[in-house]
């Protein structure tokens, strides 16, 4: 059977192909404004590029932040919704089956959550109105640093210095990167300290639900080594990054879409 | 020589847990840690036990977040993280001595899920202003004491207590001396160095703190600074123990002549007044003292008393600062900003984390010292 | 829907009008007070306010946190207040009720139960609070200091709870600590008000606050049917009387009439919720400007029975022999004399459950886990309430404390009193993720 799974997030649409449980396909495209027409598009091109067409798709279902807005239209008139929490789980239990905690950081959200051995969610904790520990704030510091999103991580990575930064509100951590640009300290320092900063957030929301291993990191921000190196010092623990971390929850949508 | 003791101070400071570790071995006794300057330390030191006060390390608490709902103070959550993270392992007993909801939870969060051996809590009253505080203290004190007692397996008699209340206030009276020469238009120490002398007897033995002080105190007159004293300024507010923001605010021309909070005068402005009963005795000096804003009411008696230090020590202006989420200091900020303004001395408030943005506040306390001077003052 | 949903009956609460009436009452009384010849008083909910009966029965009082809970119900005007409030330089990381209050006075509105705002607020003749947080006493003390800029002086007292949570048997200098406090307090009313002192009258508006309690705890007991015959949202209206006035004889006989009306309906099966599947308790105040929350959970078929808060704020209960949580019943005997009075009240408000956790959160994890047990509750819905500390107190330590007794925990943050500081969209989402997680679908879309 083939299966679809459809995860509208923040900033990213990623869709995953499954044809009798394996990957088949992935795609991942900007969502922009019209949230439907680039994740309708994107759903048909992932097909596409598989040989397929939308009545070769037995099961569907959808996740994410615009998960509603897309469910019941064509051409992806999925036959479910469900929640990122569930089909991270889904996804990080499939990936690694010996799965305890899984950290989801994506542009705008940070999700910790706890898993039993059957990889169904006993606890979830989801960050509360700030985004200090997500992506999107990656980017703004890139910016203001002027180097690009995908150098930020190796550059922090040179860095030896610890420069405490207020974790609380990115609003907060902003101003005191504009502080250490004007005091001239060196960008590696300043990148250092704005992913310690993240890491912080993001181990602080899930140590709320506790970290038991193995801890499995997914979603976009785990593709940047800056961000990997302090959350594993944070946590004291090691993580496990499976490939292809950001499609993850979509994978988590189209598992849960073969068992429907 | 006041320049080694000063070293001194902040050598203590920077190595405070090696330097209770090598008390602990030297003298075989126990060190116990407080939260909130209302434990009465006299007790402490009447049975030969180190009170040392916990804080934090301005590093941003991440791990306490499954105990402490982020919403209150950085400090309670500093301090907590301090113990969780194994600085505090040769402490061999906590007291809070009953203030602030933020360091309750501190405390019992401490007491909940760091192995230590004893744990007190003093209720100490709000109502200060009562004539029935005194009385009911002094009950309160009693049961502490025995507590003490029973842990350590010896009985505290009256010249125990007055050994501890002795080196207490004789701690206080050196520090009030060293204030006084803040009085001069050209004060014989910074506000930093004042910090950092009230901060490292919060975390030594007293004697030895008295020691440095008395000797100290015979060097101050003679001391010259090698810098202008620059506009004349006072801090008050929450709990600060931020040595960067004193010593960057202090590098702008400014000098800190006085402060109110309690890592500094509020700690050790008023002395323990003798009399037979000695627990009533220390009683009486925790219900009179300069209160912390939680236990100041219905009258603003630590507001009239923060006006009177400005004039005494003829501040300029007032940083008033606040740690988020510390409502009694908070609450206080507008009838405090009033009472100093209606004497002359304007404040400019600042909100206090556990980290502080100096960029920002860079440009407001210069701003505020151009206001307070004029321009051409600063050049 | 599933057509395996059981559909129970339900109809509204008879006595709703009359909890409607006496609220409204209430604060018009207040406003009115002095067109009566009487006097106005202010203070907290907490507050001794069976000893103002003493002084007559035209005494009238508006309790600081209801008010700020009525105010929050009304965004619009919570803005307001809220606005006014910081630009009078408060920082807005205070108490949200407070920052209500306060609001008003600085506007000079004063809004009734209906959300009418009427101009000029009225200044009370004296303020008699209590201590038991870190802004109680100070509130007051603010409102004091507002209301001489405007040319009032307004006598204030204050009474020092803060001895700890009476575990049996209780330390006698800690209770007499406060009843001399309260005895000092009475001979200060009489000062402060120029009125004779009637001891019969304490002894009433005592027994009466006693009475109110036990009896609010008896009404939260019948809570544990199933299905539930009220739901916490309506309880809110109901348990509200008596944080206005659980002295008042008008508030007992409220309560015996609701204690029927609701064991009527528990033998008739009427439901608060008609599709009742999945049972919740919730825990510190609600976000008040946001009680829909509690309808979008019935979406789900679940209800809220109630709260450690809802139950334990008015309500007194105690532990029994078996183990089980339950109403604490009435003292032997009724006080005849002034010091037996205060000594009963003291010790009977020293025992009030949400006093517990100001003091010790496993006592408070420990209520909790009954009520989860004994409600027949399946998970436990936790505000991490950032306008209230006291509330909030060691509210993490109570949520890793549930989760060891392997109850589901949903923990949400906001602000009861401050609009700006909830998300509902989001929570809901998180709700929905969290209902999903118990294998809870909506009945309909």
């Amino acid at each position: 059977m083939i299966a679809a799974g459809v995860d509208v997030g923040a900033k990213f649409v990623k869709v995953v192909i499954l044809s009798d449980g394996k990957v088949l396909g992935r795609a991942k495209a900007p969502v922009g404004f019209d949230v439907w027409r680039s994740s309708s598009d994107l759903f048909e091109n992932a097909l596409k590029s598989a040989g397929l067409s939308r009545r070769d798709v037995g099961k569907g279902v959808v996740t994410g932040m615009g998960r509603k807005t897309i469910r019941l239209r064509p051409p992806i008139n999925a036959d479910e919704a469900v929640s990122e929490v569930i089909a991270d789980a889904a996804g990080a239990f499939q990936l690694v089956p010996t799965v305890k905690t899984v950290i989801d950081v994506g542009a705008e959200e940070g999700r910790g959550i706890k898993v039993d051995q059957g990889g169904k969610v006993k606890d979830f904790v989801i960050n509360e109105r700030c985004a200090a520990g997500a992506g999107t704030f990656v980017e703004a510091m890139a910016r203001a640093l002027e180097v690009s999103v995908e150098d930020m991580g190796p550059l922090a990575l040179k860095s030896t210095k610890t420069i405490p930064m207020n974790a609380q509100c990115c609003v907060f951590a902003e101003s005191e990167v504009v502080t250490l640009i004007h005091s001239k300290v060196a960008k590696e320092d300043v990148a250092k300290a704005i992913h310690d900063a993240i890491a912080s957030r993001i181990s602080s929301m899930v140590l709320r639900v506790g970290v038991e291993r193995d801890v499995v990191l997914i979603g976009g921000v785990a593709l940047n080594p800056g961000f990997v190196v302090p959350l594993k010092r944070e946590l004291r623990v090691d993580v496990i990054l499976p490939e292809y971390p950001e499609f993850v929850s979509a994978l988590g949508a189209a598992l849960i879409a073969t068992n429907i | 020589m006041v320049e080694e003791i000063l070293e001194k101070f902040r050598e203590w400071i920077d190595n405070r847990h090696e330097y209770a570790k090598t008390w602990k071995e030297r003298t075989g006794n126990k060190v116990v840690g407080y939260f909130c300057t209302y434990v009465p330390e006299e007790v402490l030191y009447a049975a030969n036990i180190l009170p040392v006060r916990i804080l934090g390390s301005h590093e941003p608490p991440t791990i306490t977040e499954p105990y402490i709902f982020a919403m209150y103070c950085h400090l309670c959550r500093d301090c907590l993280a301090q113990g969780l993270k194994g600085r505090f392992s040769y402490l061999d007993g906590i007291v809070e001595g009953q203030s602030c909801l933020h360091l309750r939870q501190a405390f019992n969060a401490w007491r909940l899920h760091i192995p230590i051996d004893y744990a007190h809590y003093i209720h100490v009253p709000h109502g200060v202003q009562t004539p029935r505080a005194v009385p009911y203290l002094t009950q309160e004190i009693a049961k502490f004491k025995q507590s003490i007692e029973k842990w350590t397996g010896k009985t505290i008699t009256n010249e125990d207590l007055d050994r501890g209340i002795n080196v207490l206030n004789r701690n206080r009276d050196l520090m009030r001396k060293v204030y006084e020469y803040r009085k001069l238009d050209n004060p014989k120490i910074t506000g930093l160095e004042a910090m950092e002398m009230v901060l490292s007897s919060q975390m030594v033995d007293k004697e030895e703190h008295n020691k440095l002080l008395e000797q100290m105190l015979e060097e101050l007159p003679y001391r010259k600074l090698d810098r202008e004293p620059g506009v004349r300024l006072m801090i008050v507010g929450s709990e600060d123990d931020d040595r960067v923001f004193m010593k960057n605010v202090e590098n702008l021309g400014a000098t800190f002549v006085i402060d109110e909070h309690c890592t500094g005068s509020r700690y050790f402005w008023t002395d323990i007044e003798p009399r037979e009963d000695r627990l009533m005795a220390v009683a009486s000096r925790y219900v009179y003292r300069v209160p912390c804003p939680s236990k100041d009411w219905p009258e603003f008696t630590r507001i009239k008393h923060a006006v009177n230090l400005a004039e005494q020590f003829k501040a300029q202006g007032a940083l008033v600062i606040q740690n988020k989420f510390c409502d009694p200091h908070g609450i206080e900020i507008p009838p405090l900003r009033e009472a100093l303004r209606s004497v002359g001395v304007h404040t400019y408030p600042l909100e206090f984390d556990v980290t502080v943005p100096w960029g920002q506040f860079r440009t407001r306390v210069e701003a505020f010292l151009e206001t307070l001077t004029g321009l051409e003052e600063l050049f | 829907m599933s057509e395996e949903t059981k559909e129970y009956p339900t109809e509204p609460l008879k006595c709703w009008d009359e909890a409607k009436n006496l609220r409204r009452n209430y604060y018009e009384d207040y406003l009115t007070a002095h067109e009566k010849g009487g006097l106005r008083w202010a203070g907290g909910a907490w507050t001794f306010s069976a000893v103002l009966a003493g002084l007559g029965e035209d005494v009238y009082g508006i309790t600081s946190e209801p008010y700020g809970a009525t105010i929050a119900f009304f965004k619009d005007f919570a803005a307001q207040c809220h606005d006014a409030t910081e630009a009078a330089g408060f920082p807005r990381t205070l108490c949200a009720y407070m920052r209500n209050y306060w609001g008003s006075i600085l506007l000079d509105k004063y809004i009734l139960a209906d959300g009418t705002i009427v101009n000029g607020f009225p200044t009370p003749d004296f303020i008699w609070q209590d201590h038991i947080c870190c802004s109680h006493a100070k509130w007051y003390q603010v409102v004091k200091w507002l209301e001489r800029k405007k040319g009032k002086e307004v006598p204030m007292y204050c009474v020092d709870v803060s001895v700890g949570y009476a575990l049996e048997p209780v330390e006698e200098y800690k209770v007499n600590y406060i009843v001399q406090q309260l005895s000092d307090g009475i001979d200060w009313l009489e000062k402060a008000t120029g009125r004779r002192y009637d001891d019969k009258l304490l002894c009433e508006a005592v027994w009466n606050e006693i009475k109110t309690s036990s009896l609010w705890a008896k009404i939260c007991a019948l809570n544990q049917a199933v299905p539930a015959p009220i739901d916490e949202k309506s309880m809110y209206s109901l348990y509200v009387i008596g944080t206005l006035m659980k002295h008042k004889p008008e508030c007992v006989a409220f309560y015996e009439r609701l204690k029927e009306e609701i064991k009527d309906r528990i033998r008739r099966g009427i439901a608060a919720v008609p599709y009742e599947r999945f049972r919740v308790i919730t825990d510190t105040q609600p976000p008040w400007g946001f009680l829909k929350i509690f309808r979008e959970m019935e979406k789900y078929g679940a209800v809220s029975l109630g709260s450690l808060y809802t139950f334990g704020l008015i309500g007194t209960w105690e532990y029994r022999r078996d183990g089980t949580w339950a109403p604490k019943p009435l003292p032997p005997k009724k006080p005849k004399t002034r010091e037996e009075a205060l000594w009963a009240m003291v010790k009977w408000t020293l025992n009030k459950p949400e006093w517990a956790h100001f003091y010790q959160p496993e006592l408070k994890t420990k209520m909790m886990t009954s009520i989860v047990k004994q409600w027949n509750v399946d998970a436990v819905l936790l505000h991490y309430n950032r306008g209230c500390e006291g509330l909030s107190l060691h509210i993490a330590e109570n949520r890793l404390g549930l989760l060891e007794a392997g109850i589901p925990v949903f923990p949400f943050e906001g602000n009861m009193g401050d609009e700006r500081e909830f998300d509902f969209t989001g929570t809901m989402a998180r709700l929905a993720a969290f209902f999903e997680s118990m294998s809870l679908k909506k009945l309909k879309e």
